[in-house]
């Protein structure tokens, strides 16, 4: 009999584990010389994917990579919605037909910070616990955002993996109430699954934007993509 | 000797990491990257892609190098040399790959002028690249390697851009060109043509064209057409086919209409990814100075999965369809006649392949695969099989073993 609660206590201590478990976040850098203060993940995807090379005011961009860990992965899986080995694919593609050349990579958030702060138009990422002390963070303005207020700190939510199993995704929309300091005070779900929603709604609480003048209402979209 | 140096720079990289280089040059970063490849290739029955694979050949060799530079934030110059042999093309004989000047003025229009990789297709441009993929060749229907030149690049301009479309409905991306073709006398065609006694000296002409394509909203999902006109001329020498005995007449062949037209479509979800092409050429050529003309219909599409196993590890198979029709006219019909039935081997080459793709490092990876064949589809326009290599006739099936080895950095 003790072997079945050993095992039951084994599980139920993976289970703790995986519900403490949390994605590294990532904050987006650029070099002072990047006038914009916020960018869009369209604009963070076509960048990196070299499909553009200046922000919509005019900036000059040069994406920087760091080569592994868990501030890239989580940059892959937050914007780029690939896997390093296939990005890796697409710029040598790129290379060897002529029509880009390969991003700088580096090997640490340290080794990025420096990097960017000395290279004019860089832009790369690093764990949003890395002090970014030299340059300059870029707020990400996610689509249904309030215009007013910028996300400093986002956190992803976690996918019920059995829902991920089951094939079970979508877009949850929520409605953000932020105080005047940036916290969020209020979160509602107005769509989608709910379970998804739960967990979008526990992630979202942690956000913290940009203080502003006073308390601002947003509606916010999390997609729930199956594929990854 | 060259497969064997290549050898010993593989066998060494597994060692030594290769890294792309870099270096300034007037304050500007100069990037240097390269790339070579090694096959074999043995086959049981009838000897393919111009080498004597029935015996076991390595005659399949490739390497590439370039230079780029960005020499302002919106203009990029850069340059590639490549050189290959290919059982008898190719020949080792150097040619520049690409070199040209890139201007972006913004990210929905930018110019091209030099020499330019052609866009047709998901991999016509890549073609070369094997390491972007698992699989050693590429389907020949659609991308017959032996036949390269006649699509890889054009001495002209491209204008492209891309294009985000309103309402969340995904990016439009464009490229249209005009330049002139040259197709190396070492390629796949005038190989063909010797088997009458043609000797070309001159290939090439005008081409232009245009590719569009969409990236869905759906992530990772993409569709796309490209259309090429061409008006190709060669010239050289051949044996009067009307009377063999009188010695070598000048030949010229010179496109009456020319076309290609691709569709394709694309789909990558997680570690699985799933693409199939579709592609007609239509070649109306006026022979022997009008007084002869050939209207072949070469139609191929393949249907192709990969599925990443490990970082280390890629496994994937495709199905490849090709058929040829040729319907010849004037005074040529007499001694060449006219084939339409695609059911015959002559005319088909049918091609399942399985794959399986190891990458030792990041840098080196090893293929191994294997094509089953029904069909040759000998000519008139060729795919993989001549006469030149196989005198005594051609079997109804190939089965190929391709064992393939590349570096790149």
């Amino acid at each position: 009999m003790k072997c079945p609660k050993i095992l039951l206590a084994g599980a139920g201590l993976m289970i703790l584990a995986a519900l403490n478990a949390r994605a590294v976040d990532v904050k987006l850098i650029a070099n002072s010389s990047v006038k914009a203060d916020r960018i869009s993940p369209d604009e963070i995807k076509r960048v990196f994917l070299r499909q553009k090379n200046s922000l919509a005011d005019g900036s000059h961009v040069e994406p920087v990579l760091e080569k592994d860990g868990p501030s890239h992965e989580a940059f892959l899986k937050m914007y780029m919605g690939r896997t390093d080995d296939d990005l890796q694919t697409y710029y040598r593609a790129l290379v060897f037909t002529g029509r880009g050349s390969m991003p700088k990579a580096l090997d640490s958030d340290a080794e990025m910070v420096a990097y960017v702060a000395r290279t004019r138009g860089a832009i790369g990422y690093i764990s949003a616990e890395t002090s970014s002390e030299g340059v300059k963070t870029l707020a990400v303005a996610y689509a249904g955002e309030s215009a007013q207020r910028t996300l400093i700190t986002r956190i992803e939510p976690e996918y019920p993996e059995t829902l991920r199993r089951l094939n079970i995704g979508g877009t949850v929309r929520l409605r953000v109430t932020i105080s005047a300091k940036g916290n969020i005070e209020d979160v509602q779900l107005l769509g989608g699954n709910p379970i998804l929603g739960e967990s979008a709604i526990s992630a979202v609480k942690r956000w913290i934007y940009a203080p502003s003048h006073s308390r601002t209402v947003a509606e916010v979209s999390i997609p729930f993509d199956t594929s990854h | 000797m060259l497969g064997l140096a290549f050898l010993c720079v593989c066998l060494g990289g597994g060692r030594i990491a290769l890294q792309a280089q870099e270096f300034k040059l007037f304050d500007r970063m100069v990037q240097v990257h390269g790339f070579a490849s090694q096959g074999f290739v043995y086959t049981n029955d009838n000897n393919w892609l111009t080498m004597n694979t029935s015996q076991g050949s390595a005659a399949w060799t490739d390497f590439g190098l370039n230079m780029s530079s960005e020499v302002t934030d919106r203009l990029r110059i850069g340059a590639q040399g490549y050189n290959r042999n290919l059982g008898q093309l190719g020949q080792y004989h150097p040619s520049l790959d690409w070199a040209f000047a890139d201007y972006r003025f913004k990210s929905w229009f930018g110019l091209r002028g030099g020499k330019v990789k052609t866009t047709l297709g998901l991999y016509n441009d890549t073609q070369d690249l094997d390491f972007l993929r698992p699989f050693a060749l590429l389907p020949q229907s659609v991308y017959p390697i032996d036949l390269r030149d006649a699509t890889i690049a054009h001495l002209g301009g491209d204008v492209y851009g891309t294009i985000s479309l309103k309402h969340r409905f995904g990016d439009l991306s464009y490229t249209a060109y005009a330049g002139h073709r040259n197709d190396s006398i070492y390629s796949g065609y005038p190989f063909y043509l010797g088997s009458f006694g043609g000797h070309i000296t001159s290939f090439g002409g005008l081409q232009y064209g245009a590719d569009l394509r969409w990236n869905a909203p759906l992530k990772a999902l993409l569709f796309g057409a490209s259309r090429v006109n061409e008006d190709i001329t060669s010239r050289g020498t051949a044996i009067n086919p009307f009377n063999p005995w009188a010695g070598l007449v000048p030949y010229a062949e010179a496109s009456k209409a020319d076309w290609t037209n691709q569709f394709y479509g694309e789909y990558t979800v997680g570690r699985l990814r799933i693409d199939s092409e579709y592609r007609r050429y239509w070649r109306n050529q006026q022979l022997f100075g009008g007084t002869s003309e050939s209207l072949a219909d070469v139609r191929g599409w393949y249907v192709s999965g990969a599925f990443r196993i490990s970082k280390r590890l890629q496994v994937g198979s495709y199905y490849s369809h090709y058929t040829i029709t040729n319907v010849v006219s004037g005074a040529l019909s007499a001694v060449y006649p006219s084939t339409t039935d695609t059911g015959l081997p002559a005319d088909h080459d049918y091609d399942k392949v399985i794959t399986g793709r190891v990458d030792l490092n990041r840098f080196w990876n090893v293929k191994i695969e294997g094509h089953f064949m029904n069909g040759y589809g000998s000519g008139p326009y060729p795919n993989g099989f001549y006469t030149q290599v196989n005198p005594q006739g051609f079997k109804p099936n190939t089965n190929a073993l391709v064992v393939k080895t590349g570096i790149n950095f």
